[in-house]
């Protein structure tokens, strides 16, 4: 009987809110930022063994899936970034209303893409 | 353990078709979750039209007149009608709530309604919490006080009464810990916002002598820390409550040894 009862759909039918997007996406550009910063420091360890190593990643990283992995990597630590600062706000007690959590929640995912593209400006000498 | 997918016998399958025989113009397709017990079928969907014109405006509303008018075999708990008993905790369009005090014209399009999520069904919408009630008298929820004498009146000011504004309206009607996505997958470690608003109120009532003794109970690494500010409680709660806020004071307690 006890293990016949079927579980009640979760996940499958929870609507999300932008709490919980801007939460579950804190985890995943957690996990991005730590492979991805891997991969930076093995890169600069190779260069110790030469430059052929240096222009092979260097064309990688011009070429369209490199770019789109550096732009990927810096939303993904812009993200972190600015959702690290709303979870310590919330460590110490403020922004619990509602509303302030949608503000803030709203204020992290337009904020990242406004930071990556200000990272990249200052990147290509623009500012 | 994160479990994304149901189990196999869980998966929800298409259901009846119930079609409208009033004749009326203005209908609403309201898919609800059944579960029979006695078969051995999977859960599935069932889609009732529902004749809107003749219909008060909330979701439970609708339960009622299918129950009388269209399907009688259809399960769900509720009682008061008015947002007091929390009997009839349902999730509607995607979001918890009390199935009396959710206005279905909030919802677009059709209408979904399923039990509590993460819950073992007894049956169509009625879920087991059980293992909520259990965590719940785990954290002792009565007023412990052994200095004074059992005909002496204990005294609280006006400011520490304040303080429980806010915790003790709660009526346990379990929204927030079913929307609660860590205690979906750590429901057997992690006491959940309810529990935990409950352990808060407690904790700051100026007339309970147990304060330290509590708060060393809560401070158990997944009883409190599984709590990652995802904040589906604080949306979920139909009584405006926050329970996000509560578990952040007691984390704040706690880390700042303010015991």
């Amino acid at each position: 009987m006890e293990n016949k009862r079927p579980l009640s759909p979760h996940i499958q039918i929870y609507r999300w809110h932008i709490s919980s997007l801007v939460s579950i996406s804190h985890r995943i550009t957690g996990i991005i930022n730590i492979v991805g910063i891997t991969l930076i420091c093995i890169w600069v360890s190779l260069l110790v063994l030469g430059d052929a190593n240096y222009s092979l990643i260097n064309q990688f990283l011009n070429s369209v899936l490199g770019k789109f992995f550096v732009i990927g990597l810096v939303w993904s630590f812009s993200f972190q970034m600015l959702s690290e600062i709303r979870h310590l706000l919330m460590d110490m007690g403020y922004g619990f209303e509602l509303q302030t959590t949608r503000i803030t929640g709203l204020m992290v995912i337009f904020g990242s893409f406004l930071l990556t593209i200000l990272i990249y400006l200052i990147g290509k000498n623009f500012i | 353990m994160v479990q994304i997918n149901l189990p196999k016998n869980s998966e929800v399958t298409k259901g009846k078709y119930y079609q409208d025989k009033t004749g009326s113009k203005n209908i609403r397709k309201v898919n609800v979750y059944r579960w029979d017990p006695s078969t051995e079928e999977n859960p599935r969907l069932d889609t009732y039209e529902v004749d809107m014109d003749n219909c008060p405006s909330k979701v439970l509303d609708i339960l009622n007149k299918i129950k009388n008018e269209i399907d009688p075999t259809l399960a769900y708990r509720r009682s008061c009608a008015h947002g007091v008993c929390g009997s009839c905790a349902m999730n509607m369009g995607g979001k918890n709530g009390l199935a009396c005090t959710t206005p279905h014209a909030e919802i677009d399009g059709d209408i979904d309604i399923y039990p509590l999520p993460h819950l073992k069904v007894k049956r169509d919408l009625i879920g087991d919490l059980d293992g909520l009630y259990k965590q719940y008298q785990s954290i002792e929820p009565w007023l412990k006080n052994n200095s004074t004498k059992e005909t002496t009146e204990i005294t609280q000011s006006k400011e520490e009464r304040a303080k429980l504004d806010g915790a003790y309206e709660c009526i346990m009607c379990a929204c927030c810990s079913t929307s609660c996505p860590s205690y979906w997958w750590n429901g057997d470690k992690y006491l959940g916002p309810a529990v935990l608003l409950q352990a808060y109120r407690w904790i700051i009532d100026s007339r309970d002598e147990e304060r330290e003794i509590r708060l060393k109970k809560v401070a158990d690494e997944l009883k409190l820390y599984r709590c990652h500010t995802i904040l589906n409680c604080t949306n979920a709660c139909p009584k405006g409550l926050n329970p996000a806020k509560a578990i952040a004071e007691l984390k704040k307690m706690i880390a700042t040894a303010n015991v």
